[in-house]
This record gives structure tokens, sequence and C-alpha cells, in this order.
């Protein structure tokens, strides 16, 4: 190669570089409007009114109780910001956790929920709502996500245990963990078998995901588990990469493959299980928001795991959005929503791509 | 020579294992005839078979409840696992992917669409059926419109198996999501039909249900087995399939649309009825290995062994029985891992 060419490529090279750059900066740039128009959906105010009772908030400015302003910043800092930030942290979460899972499997059809996270939260979940047993003392919202965190972190534990005894390639604890998922289903199947019908509604909805109620005292946690595990993995990033080659190209880099693999598993597990403990199983993002990360930006995790948390994000907030615009015709579930929304844009982003190249 | 006669000897104990499974089955049908409500032990059942074939009919009540109420259900449980694992291995197989299963294209979350698109609207859909042939119908029509959405876009572009799988999530995404904007319009009284229907049961079955997916089930079967070549080196990925002569895309899209045809056939009677299409093929896999000529068969036997037994459980647990996915994902999972630690050598897929 002269070194005209390699220049020319480098410039390229560079110049698709900063394109993704770019694009991601666009993302997040509608993400953050996207947040803020959703903060006052619903509310009664108007965009700018929001926009200035959110700034004024920052400043610190302080009202007259129950004057018209002080109402305005009580209801939308604790009615409507909560189940919007959340809706945001989880999203951004949920999706992390999907890119290393499926980076890390090699596999497309893995999400985050692969080492049966989900059903065992699930499960905890339910027997604190049906049966009222409980790990804590409370029986309420509190011992709803205390058992929820413990019961999600069940199945990983078996999952880590028992790859000591069956080896641990990918396949092994995908199938392990596909195969705890539906016993742990069914278990919730046979719990809500005996429930009554109040409770089966409060378990069903636990089990499609939402924000609505969410309180700001339930954000630090899964704030600061998303933050630090995106730092964590973003650093790993080229590591990830060198995972999706297939095992022995890694092993053949220099990377030790079971101590990375057993690290990510443990980091996504907490991180999921400190999200989902709050807000519910939300399906969807973990498994599709990566995906489509791909399809925009290509396959370099190093952005695609910024690119997912962005999109998982913006896709869990607009839902949230339309599902509370929605709230005249039912309540419609941000899932469903999402399905909506998302799957539609999914098939097409599928669709329009046109060379014959797999990005996985 | 010692080498061709282990050869030889390795494909006899293949064959043989999956003999004494199909002889278990058929005991296990016999089995399944004596529990239920109505107390019959298993020599009895035998001898109300043996009488019922040569005409010699001496309890007719016995006979009844033996020949026209639980032999359909054990043998459509049988038809149910058979197909559902054989479709899962060829499904495994086809998409290179261990999660892979026969709903994998969306089949199930299609057919539920259909069927619950029926419950909902009732009889208004086609007038001149019955009710339950109506949602039969719908379940069948719904099932295979995300292999039809594959077909279309394959005549467009390129399709890989990742594109498949992407494509048959996206489409269950969107098939569940009208479900739950349906079930959450629906009344109680509909809202618990479609949850039944949901988990799947094979309590409703009678004669007049197996002629049909019977005879769809062994076409796509008998030719599924006839292609176990082509599917044995799709297993290779698709460039050396290439180089071997094979099609990869035009092998795919035959495969898939069998397995979605034939599965689409049992699953609009039955429900939506997990974990024998996803561990029924593993299972299967563990004892025999990844060669589709003895995979494929021994998924079936598996598969039809397994579910009937898990039906016979769930008819007698709980007070009216409980689902059947539900027994088999509880008793199938620890047997699944026990197999797994047990074998302990690495598993077929790598």
């Amino acid at each position: 190669m002269s070194d005209v060419e390699f220049e020319s490529g480098k410039e390229e090279y560079k110049s698709s570089i900063t394109k993704k750059v770019m694009f991601l900066l666009i993302c997040l740039a509608v993400l953050i409007l996207t947040t803020v128009v959703s903060c006052s959906v619903g509310t009664g105010y108007e965009f700018t009114k929001t926009l200035e009772v959110i700034w004024d908030h920052i400043i610190g400015r302080t009202y007259e109780p129950r004057s018209p302003d002080w109402w305005a910043d009580y209801y939308i800092f604790n009615n409507v910001m909560p189940g919007v930030i959340m809706a945001l942290i989880a999203g951004a979460g949920l999706a992390l956790a999907g890119t290393v899972m499926q980076s890390m499997m090699e596999n497309p059809l893995a999400d985050a929920y692969t080492t049966g996270i989900s059903s065992g939260a699930c499960l905890g979940a339910v027997v604190a709502i049906i049966m009222g047993f409980s790990y804590s003392t409370v029986i309420s919202g509190a011992g709803i996500v205390i058992n929820a965190f413990i019961g999600s972190l069940i199945p990983a534990i078996i999952v880590i245990l028992m790859v000591r005894y069956i080896g641990n390639s990918p396949s092994t604890i995908i199938l392990v963990g596909t195969a705890l998922t539906f016993f742990f289903n069914s278990l919730v199947t046979l719990v809500m078998i005996t429930a009554s019908a109040e409770s089966l509604q409060d378990a069903y909805i636990w089990q499609v995901g939402s924000v609505t109620n969410a309180s700001w005292s339930d954000m630090p946690l899964m704030l600061v588990m998303t933050i630090a595990s995106a730092i964590l993995v973003q650093i790993s990033s080229s590591k990830l990469n060198i995972m999706a080659l297939g095992e022995k190209s890694a092993k053949s880099l220099g990377l030790d493959v079971v101590q990375f693999r057993m690290l990510c598993i443990i980091l996504t597990s907490v991180l999921i299980a400190s999200i989902i403990s709050f807000t519910g199983i939300i399906g969807f993002i973990g498994l599709v928001a990566p995906h489509m990360t791909r399809y925009l930006v290509g396959g370099d995790n190093k952005f695609v795991v910024p690119g997912s948390m962005i999109m998982g994000s913006t896709v869990l907030v607009v839902a949230d959005l339309v599902s509370r615009s929605l709230m005249s015709f039912g309540n419609i579930p941000i899932g469903v929503v999402m399905s909506f929304i998302g799957a539609p844009v999914f098939l097409y982003l599928i669709v329009r791509r046109k060379s014959q190249k797999d990005v996985f | 020579m010692a080498g061709k006669q282990d050869y030889y000897r390795t494909i006899h104990k293949k064959w043989l294992f999956i003999l004494v499974c199909s002889l278990l089955m058929l005991v296990a049908l016999v089995f399944s005839l004596s529990i239920g409500m109505y107390n019959l032990d298993f020599v009895e059942c035998y001898r109300i078979l043996i009488d019922h074939l040569t005409g010699n009919i001496t309890d007719i009540y016995a006979d009844d409840i033996v020949v026209n109420t639980r032999l359909p259900i054990g043998v459509f449980a049988i038809i149910v696992g058979a197909v559902l694992a054989l479709g899962g291995a060829v499904m495994q197989s086809m998409l290179r992917n261990p999660l892979a299963d026969p709903y994998t294209m969306g089949v199930s979350s299609g057919a539920l669409l259909g069927a619950s698109i029926a419950i909902v609207l009732g009889n208004g859909v086609m007038p001149f059926f019955n009710d339950s042939w109506i949602r039969i119908i719908m379940a069948f029509g719904f099932s295979l419109i995300p292999v039809a959405v594959i077909l279309i876009f394959s005549f467009k572009r390129s399709v890989t198996a990742t594109k498949i799988i992407l494509i048959g999530i996206a489409m269950m995404y969107i098939f569940s999501a009208v479900v739950q904007l349906l079930m959450i319009t629906a009344s109680e009284e509909t809202l618990a039909e479609i949850y039944s229907w949901r988990v799947g049961t094979l309590a409703l079955t009678t004669w007049e249900t197996i002629p049909i997916p019977l005879g769809i089930s062994l076409v796509c079967g008998a030719v599924l087995m006839y292609h176990h070549r082509r599917i044995n080196v799709m297993m290779a990925g698709s460039k050396s399939a290439h180089s071997m002569g094979v099609d990869p895309e035009k092998t795919i899209l035959v495969e898939i649309t069998l397995v979605s045809l034939m599965t689409a056939a049992v699953v609009c009677f039955t429900g939506t009825i997990g974990f024998v299409g996803l561990v029924g093929p593993h299972i299967a896999r563990l004892f025999i290995g990844s060669e589709s000529k003895h995979l494929l068969p021994a998924s079936a036997v598996i598969g039809g062994l397994f579910l009937l037994l898990a039906n016979c459980i769930a008819r007698v647990s709980g007070e009216y029985g409980l689902p059947v996915g539900v027994i088999s994902a509880i008793i199938g999972c620890p047997l699944f891992i026990f197999i797994l630690v047990k074998m302990r050598r690495k598993s077929a897929w790598n």
C-alpha cells in the first residue's frame, strides 16, 4: 500500500469516526430535548413554562408556599419528573446490560435477562405481592423491591456456580440461563394460580414494568450502578470487541476470557437487579436497543456502548411520554407502547440495510 | 479396520437409543391411559385397548373413557412434543443458535394474536364456522405471517440467520403488543380465555383434533428428515455450505417454512406450549450428538416422550390440573441441568 493510499484511508477512517461521534451527539441532544418535553406532557403547563420551572429549581429559587408557581414546581418535581428520570436511567442501564450480554455471548438473541434475572426478580416480587412473604419486615413497596432484588440475584448466582461444573462456554451459560428462566417463570405461574384477582392485577403490572409510581428515593441506587457500570464497560469496550471475535481469537489476543465473562455477568446482574427491582420487568430495550444502535453506528463497541445507552433512554422516555399522553384511553403499559413504536422502527432498520454483512 | 467398526458401533448405539425411547414412549402411552379421576390400573388399560381393537368390548363406560377421552390426549401429546422438538432441533441447527426454538420465527405470538382476535370478536370474524374452529383457523393463519414476511423480504435482500432471528423478534414484539392492547380492552372472561390459550393445554383434545396436525406434521417431518444432509451442512456455516454445493439462503428459507408450517399446525390446536421445543433437542443432542440424521428422530422421540409424561403429571396435579407447560418446565429444568452436569463434556455446540 502506498503512502498516499494509506493517508487517504486514514482520512476516511477519521471522517467516519467524526461522523459517528456527531451522530451520537445529535442523538444525545434529541434525548435531552425529549426528556424536557416529556416533563411538560400531562402537566397542563406549557413547554416554556416547564423549562422555566426546571431552570428556576436548578438555580435554587424558592417560592411562597401554595402560590401557583410553588404548585407548578411541586407538581413537576414530585409527580412528573421522577418517572421521566427513572425511564431515562432504566433505559440506559438495560440497554447497556443488553449490549454487554450480546457481545459477550456472541449471540444476537441474548439480552439483559439471558441469565434468568428477570424471572427470578419476578418470582421475588410476585411472592411478596401475592403471599405477603418478604425478606424484610415491611410488606409494601420496599418489601417488593427487596424481594425482587434478592430474587433476581438467585438465578445469576446459580449460573455462576453451575459454570464451574459444566464449563463456561457461552452456549452453556445461555442454556442454563434459559432453563432457569423457564423454571422460575413456571413457579411464578404456580404462585399466580392461587392468587386473588386484585393481587393478580398488581403482579401483572409488575411483570410488564412501569415507571409511573417512581419517587426520587428510588433513584440513587440505579443511578450509581448505571453510571459505574457505564464507565467500567466503556473502559473495557475494546475487550468486548475482542470477545465478539470469538473465544479462540480472544484468548490468542491475550484476554482472560473466563474471568472477563464472569466479571461481565456479575456486573450486569447487579446492574439489572438494581433497576428492575424498582421498575418491574421492562422488556424490549435490553434486546433491541443494542441491535438498533449496531445498525446505525456499526459494530465497534466503543460507539455501541454509549450509543445504545442513549438509544435505550430515548426509546423508554418516548414510550413513557406516549403512554402518559394516552392515559385518557386507558392505562396502556409502557412496554406495549414501546413495542408498538420500537418494533416497526427496528424492522425498518433491518429491512433497509442493503449490505450482505451482518453487523454481528 | 477397528475405526470403522467403532464407528458402526456408535451408529448402532444411536439407533438403539432411539428405539428404546420409542418403546418407552409406547409404554408411557398406555400408562397415561390409567391416569385420571376414573381409577384404572395399567393392566386393565392394556386389556381395554386389546378388547377395543378386537371388537370385544366388555365395559362400555371404561372403554369410552380410555379410547375416546384419554387416548386422543396421549396420542396428541406425543405428536405435539415430537413436532415441537423436531422443529426446535432443525431451527437450532439452521440458525446455529442454541437459543432458537420452533417459536423463534414468531409462530407462537402470531398464533396467540389470531386466537385473541377470534376470542375477542367472537363469531363476527367468520360466521360460517363454530367458535373453536374460527379460533383454530385464525391462529393458524396469523402464525404464518412472520414467515411470510421473511419470504417476501428474501425477494429483495439476502437473508442470513441473524436477520431471520431479528425479524422474528421484531414481529413477535409487534404481535404481543397488539395482544396486550386487546387484553386491556377485553372483559374479564375473555381475558381469562386468552390467558388460558396462552399457557397452552392438551385437555381439549378429541379424535377430531388429530388428523389435520398429524397429516401436516408427517409430511413436513418427512421432508425435513429427507433434508438431513443439508441441515448438517448448514451447521458448518453459510460459507462452508456454499462451498459444499448447498445454497444456504434457499435451504434456510425452505426449512424454516416447513418448521413454521408444522409448528403452526399443532400450536393452533393447543396454544403455546413452551420448553419442549427448546430443551428437547438439547437433551437429544447430549445423548446423540449433532448429526442431523440421528438428531432429528431422537429429538422427536424425546420430545414426544417428555410431553406425554409431563402431561400425565400436569393432569393429576392441582385441583383441576395444571398447564402442561408449567409442569414441563418445573420437572424439565432440573432434569436438564442434571444431564448437563452428568455429561460434563463440552456441549455439542462447540
